[in-house]
């Protein structure tokens, strides 16, 4: 009869076989995570992928679902949401515990944050050693911010994004003006013509993207910037948002806010772009995939065949064009997903020159701008689209990218707040403004 | 006089308190006995003390832990760091001006929903008899999800064609823009139209039931005794109902610091910084930002602050219901 404190006999084999059971679950469970297949040659046949994209790269998260499966057999489950919300849902989804998506397509400029929160995989072996992903063939000024943070690379670029001023030709030939403005000053002077002229009747020289957000006010803010040659940070990474190039840049938006669109502060993009379809508008700053859409006959656009599109105005006339990298969207594995394999082959592919040639022309317009030299350089997308290639090409040299790394998202939306506050005649003057946002800055991104 | 005071009134003063157990042999069998009753009684509130807990202290622990430690979305309690959050947010400019802008709207609406809600309240009283219709539309607003609202009255103060811009343009010699919700000081006086509209049937509900509640006979006696409508509505019926008014304006006061929605899909807490009501900003820096600890840290010092403005009105409204 065993004593009260004895180990019955039989413990240690109990004890053994649930460490067998642990083990073998653990095993089994790290296989499932680490296994590895060619998605191409049809190994994940049948599996599911859950994606989660800002709402307006539906119709590109549509194309893409498609076309994979059709390659590989997989299945590609797309959520959308609104673009400021891919980095929250992408978090707390993992927080959360309940771990729904695998691949995500968020802001490049919340890549640090993301990364800085585990909500991200680190891509940097799997890049290194997959040489398909062809990383000298990334627009060189899209891939750095696009995909690293440090020096790890948490990214693939997705969607380049950069703006283009785009004008309405009847408009300015109503008005006088045979080319489109070369500079800020002659930009605010066509402008203000228009608004007086028709303003009346309802046609105002620009739709002036103004509503609170980093990527609507902020992109604005930006253009300016990247005109006339101000930057984020210095060479050194620190922030020079107050020099004399951004106080420029903020003078020069305060010059068209009362003639814009009623009313500026309120223009988000369904209200900027359907003035622009309709008519309405004479100039307006969008992503170079407008130009798609304004030729679409499916988007009720009144204005195909009617417009054109140039650099973003500069300084002084003849000043080299500089693209501003207001709004891309980079391809990124999420950090608790256990089809680290499948989601990594996905955006190889997704990030492909091929897939970003495609979707470039694709119809319905997908939104996409260019990523890499090679599909900038496209057959398709230069005969149909002339114009866009070549203004797409002002990426290719010095474009100016938002800050990224941990809280940059915080500080972007900060500059966002106090441009706000400045056009809404809340400080008193742009020199000031930008101050603050300068000593917030190096709070946030130096300290 | 309110019906608890009629009730209290109806108990002698004798059934008021138990009697008092004499002092007898029996005393330890009895001795036994209360302690298997305080037994069950524990017993019994058990399940409903342990809900309570769970529900109420460990979001206020969390909330706590949270603000004392650096903690993002995704990696909460990274590291303890004291009070540095608090200290952070309570001199952070922008969280005194959001908790005075808070303040301010949350009195200013409440005082708004209680006037209208409770003259809305006697009016439908007054015709209790064929306001039955009436009094359901009246309730729609309440049942309207706030981001609907917040999204009708945007189209409503549209500068491009909205309601108001339309009545100026038709009926004045009106010809520019008004834009309520992109003028620094209109645009926090349009978000509280709109909660105004949305949340005053709840006064009128809560009113409307108090006036329900009134005792005819005492109405009647101060009509024979030539007592005019608005004598008696301010010397019976406004005391009898002061106790539901004051609890009302509680309600709408604490729901009114809590607005966010609105804010969310009307003016995005913008222009510039006059519509960052204290929840927005909690928001942001959660969800935005990424920073728990400081949304944690700012959520403290609004309970601090909503605390300070509701404990009088909590006093008051004891008070007219204790009267």
């Amino acid at each position: 009869m065993p004593t009260k404190n004895s180990i019955p006999r039989h413990a240690p084999l109990a004890l053994a076989a649930v460490l067998s059971v642990v083990a073998l679950t653990a095993c089994s469970a790290d296989a499932g995570a680490q296994s590895q297949g060619d998605a191409a040659s049809g190994d994940y046949d049948g599996e599911e992928l859950n994606l989660l994209l800002n709402a307006s790269h539906e119709g590109a998260g549509e194309w893409l679902a498609e076309e994979y499966e059709a390659e590989t057999g997989v299945q590609i489950n797309v959520t959308t949401v609104p673009y400021d919300e891919i980095a929250s849902q992408l978090t707390l989804d993992q927080q959360s515990g309940a771990n729904t998506y695998d691949v995500s397509a968020p802001w490049y400029v919340s890549l640090g944050d993301l990364a800085a929160d585990g909500s991200i995989a680190p891509l940097t072996d799997y890049v290194e050693s997959t040489p398909e992903i062809d990383v000298e063939d990334f627009i060189p000024s899209i891939w750095e911010p696009y995909a690293l943070v440090d020096e790890e690379i948490y990214g693939l670029p997705f969607d380049g994004d950069i703006h283009a001023l785009f004008y309405n030709e009847e408009i300015l030939e109503r008005n006088g003006f045979q080319e489109p403005p070369a500079t800020w000053d002659e930009y605010a002077e066509q402008v203000s013509t228009i608004t007086e002229n028709e303003g009346g009747d309802g046609v105002y020289g620009a739709a002036v993207f103004g509503e609170q957000s980093p990527m609507i006010l902020g992109a604005s803010f930006a253009n300016r910037l990247a005109g006339f040659g101000g930057d984020f940070l210095d060479g050194e990474g620190r922030p020079v948002i107050n020099s004399q190039e951004a106080v420029q840049s903020l003078e020069a938006l305060e010059d068209v806010w009362e003639d814009a669109l009623p009313t500026p502060a309120e223009t988000d993009f369904g209200a900027g772009n359907s003035a622009w379809f309709a008519g309405n508008v004479g100039f307006i700053e969008n992503w170079t995939d407008l130009g798609v859409r304004s030729q679409d006959p499916e988007s009720g656009s009144e204005v195909a065949d009617g417009w054109g599109v140039t650099y973003l105005p500069r300084a002084e006339e003849g000043e080299r064009p500089r693209a501003s990298l207001v709004a891309g969207f980079s391809w990124v594995v999420a950090g608790n997903t256990d089809k680290s394999d499948l989601a990594q082959q996905f955006i190889t592919w997704a990030a492909s020159a091929e897939v970003n040639a495609e979707l470039l022309t694709a119809l319905p317009p997908t939104g996409i701008d260019p990523n890499r030299v090679t599909s900038l350089e496209d057959e398709t997308y230069s005969e149909d689209f002339p114009q866009l290639q070549e203004v797409n090409e002002s990426t290719l040299d010095g474009a100016l990218a938002w800050p990224t790394g941990e809280n940059a998202t915080e500080a972007a939306q900060v500059l966002t707040d106090e441009i706000a506050a400045h056009l809404s005649e809340q400080r008193d003057s742009a020199q000031e403004t930008l101050d603050t946002v300068q000593s917030e800055w190096e709070r946030l991104l130096v300290d | 006089m309110s019906t608890d005071q009629r009730e209290r009134t109806r108990i002698p003063p004798a059934a008021a308190s138990p009697p008092q157990p004499e002092a007898s042999p029996d005393a330890a069998p009895t001795s036994r006995r209360r302690r298997t009753e305080r037994f069950h009684h524990r017993l019994f509130v058990t399940p409903s003390v342990l809900v309570l807990l769970v529900l109420a202290l460990y979001p206020l622990l969390f909330i706590a832990a949270a603000a004392l430690s650096r903690s993002s979305l995704g990696q909460p309690f990274q590291e303890f760091t004291g009070l540095q959050n608090l200290r952070a947010a309570a001199g952070d400019p922008a969280v005194q001006d959001s908790m005075l802008l808070g303040t301010s709207y949350g009195l200013g609406v409440a005082a708004v929903s209680t006037v209208l809600g409770t003259a809305t309240a006697v009016a439908l009283w007054r015709s209790v008899s064929s306001g039955a219709v009436l009094r359901t539309l009246l309730l729609l607003p309440m049942i309207v999800p706030p981001v609907i609202v917040g999204i009708l009255f945007s189209f409503i103060f549209s500068p491009s064609g909205g309601l108001i811009d339309t009545l100026l343009r038709q009926f004045t010699s009106f010809s520019g823009s008004f834009a309520v919700l992109s003028d620094p000081s209109w645009a926090i006086i349009g978000v509280a139209v709109a909660d105004v509209w949305e949340w005053t049937p709840l006064v009128v509900l809560l009113v409307f039931t108090a006036l329900l509640g009134q005792d005819p006979e005492i109405l009647e006696a101060a009509q024979l005794d030539g007592a005019q409508p608005v004598q008696q509505f301010l010397h019976v019926t406004l005391p009898t109902i002061a106790g539901t008014v004051a609890a009302a304006f509680l309600i709408r006061l604490i729901l009114a610091f809590k607005v966010f929605d609105l804010v969310y899909v009307m003016t995005s807490g913008g222009p510039g910084s006059s519509t960052q009501v204290p929840a927005y900003l909690i928001w942001r820096a959660a969800l935005q930002n990424f920073d728990v600890g400081m949304a944690a840290a700012i959520t403290l010092v609004l309970a601090v602050v909503v605390t300070l403005v509701t404990l009088p009105i909590f006093y008051l409204t004891k008070r007219l219901r204790d009267d």
